[in-house]
């Protein structure tokens, strides 16, 4: 078992998503920041299947009844068992040893992986909770969690993954691209935009120079994470895991994947700037990607 | 002009195929069908709406292309592929909304569709509507098409929270709203029914397809 001793604002227990339920309107939900979660997986010995437990606002603090392997993941995040352990690491836990994730203001997200996976509950296909449905709920302190059959022991302690938060953002252009004229692709393309407060697990709010799409409604079409959708007042919204499966408004661009942990980590009052690639640039950052976090 | 169906890039690892630009009730049942048969082949997982799926793909192991190829394939068979599906054709359920006309709305709609509200109830209960879609919300389902006499657009300012249960109508469509949330139809009655139950073999009382009357309770 996994022991919740402190929860943090909103620590939900969350694995690489529910993709069967989408036409039935339920979101896909997962990690915000599938970067630092499929690292934490990794570095544990799990595959993204797995489960782990992701914490916005910090601090949160934990303890297993035996002894695993575990890896503490996010942006700017600090563990501290009985001394202080390095993030991104694979690091050796003693049975009952309580462990404190803790962060700077710049933190959104943390992820806990433990080896063998947090073994909650699956409800439609997924561990991924999604409270405002009723899929699972927000953990609390005193929480008791089984955890799955251990994968790595003390001896695969060390493994690091590297990762750097910084940086402008790749999108590929479109689907609704030609919904906005040159000025206004331009302007999404090169302008910085500041992270509004309101942004959440659904979505990074955006405010910048305005987008304006061209006048006319769009029918409501489904969407994917990372699309960049431009309500009228031309503010843009990044859409993350818990994005409604639909959207009535055009999207001008899509985060590619591996970009998507970087717009998710970006705190309110952060800047953020987009830049255009092909989807062929794209897809070779996603297996860079997965190099780098398969090498752990 | 007419608009010729297109498969656009959505990211590197999911199309958007756009079938039309306007509504169009054949156009909802074609996107299902492509939304069927994309599923129904495991080459990835399907969202259909009005006039468009969205289809994404393991981009691990297919190429863009290939995927691309796929849907042109899926799209060149025509608005008839709905036939075309072995095992995936469903009979659609019929779906009865026990309703009581109490919204905070109903009058306001009535007297805007010049109806009085025994007439606007008439109206909203006295048609089968078929299930276009379900987005926005677990189990929220676009039902049409509402009686051309009843006027009701979008409210201009949506409400912070409607009920869960509130039955809704908002440009030629009408809904249950299956939770909370905020929203911007107009509410002319609720419901009892649990539109969406996560702990049921099948979650959502309404699927896309289906037939639904509301009857007054």
């Amino acid at each position: 078992m996994i022991h919740i001793v402190v929860a943090g604002f909103s620590a939900t227990v969350q694995d690489v998503g529910r993709e069967g339920h989408l036409r039935e309107g339920v979101p896909r939900s997962g990690p915000a920041d599938p970067v630092a979660f499929r690292a934490a997986c990794s570095l544990v010995g799990n595959t993204d299947r797995d489960a782990a437990i992701e914490i916005a606002g910090l601090p949160f603090a934990f303890r297993c009844d035996d002894a695993r392997i575990v890896a503490v993941t996010g942006r700017e995040v600090s563990v501290v068992a009985r001394d202080r352990l390095p993030a991104w690491t694979a690091v050796f836990v003693r049975a009952g040893d309580v462990v404190r994730v803790g962060g700077t203001p710049r933190t959104r997200y943390a992820y806990v992986a433990v080896s063998g996976g947090i073994a909650s509950e699956e409800i439609l296909g997924s561990r991924s909770a999604y409270p405002r449905a009723g899929l699972g709920r927000t953990l609390r302190a005193g929480d008791a969690i089984a955890l799955g059959t251990a994968r790595r022991g003390a001896e695969d302690a060390g493994g690091h993954v590297p990762f750097e938060y910084g940086g402008d953002i790749a999108a590929v252009a479109g689907p609704h691209h030609d919904r906005f004229d040159a000025a206004a692709q331009d302007a999404f393309f090169a302008s910085p935009f500041t992270v509004a407060p309101e942004s959440d697990r659904q979505g990074v709010r955006l405010e910048g120079p305005a987008i304006a799409p061209r006048p006319g409604e769009i029918l409501t079409c489904g969407v994917v994470s990372g699309a960049v959708q431009v309500p009228r007042g031309g503010q843009p919204i990044v859409l993350l895991a818990d994005h409604q499966t639909t959207g009535g408004y055009p999207i001008v661009a899509t985060v590619i994947a591996a970009d998507l942990g970087r717009v998710a980590q970006r705190a309110p009052g952060e800047t953020l700037r987009f830049y255009r690639v092909e989807r062929d640039e794209a897809l070779e950052r996603g297996r860079a990607l997965a190099r780098s976090l398969s090498s752990a | 002009m007419t608009f010729a169906p297109r498969v656009l890039p959505f990211g590197e690892r999911a199309l958007l195929v756009e079938l039309t630009d306007v509504f169009d009730e054949t156009a909802i049942g074609w996107a299902r069908a492509i939304a069927d048969a994309w599923e129904a082949a495991h080459l990835g997982r399907a969202i259909p709406a009005y006039a468009s799926v969205v289809l994404t793909f393991d981009a691990e192991t297919v190429a863009p292309e290939q995927a691309e190829r796929d849907a042109a394939k899926l799209l060149a068979a025509g608005p008839d592929i709905a036939w075309a599906i072995p095992g995936r054709a469903r009979s659609p359920d019929i779906v009865e909304i026990p309703t009581r006309y109490d919204g905070p709305d109903l009058a306001e709609v009535a007297e805007r569709s010049r109806l009085s509200i025994d007439e606007l109830i008439a109206l909203h209960s006295g048609r089968t509507y078929t299930a276009y879609f379900v987005g926005f919300l677990p189990g929220f389902a676009y039902c049409g098409r509402l009686d051309p006499r009843i006027v009701a657009p979008r409210l201009d300012r949506p409400r912070e929270r409607v009920p869960a249960g509130a039955v809704a109508v908002a440009d030629g469509q009408t809904a249950v709203y299956p939770s909370p949330s905020p929203g911007g139809w107009r509410l002319v009655g609720s419901t009892d029914v649990a539109m969406f139950d996560p702990s049921a073999a099948r979650p959502t009382r309404i699927r896309a397809g289906d037939h639904v009357r509301f009857v007054p309770a």
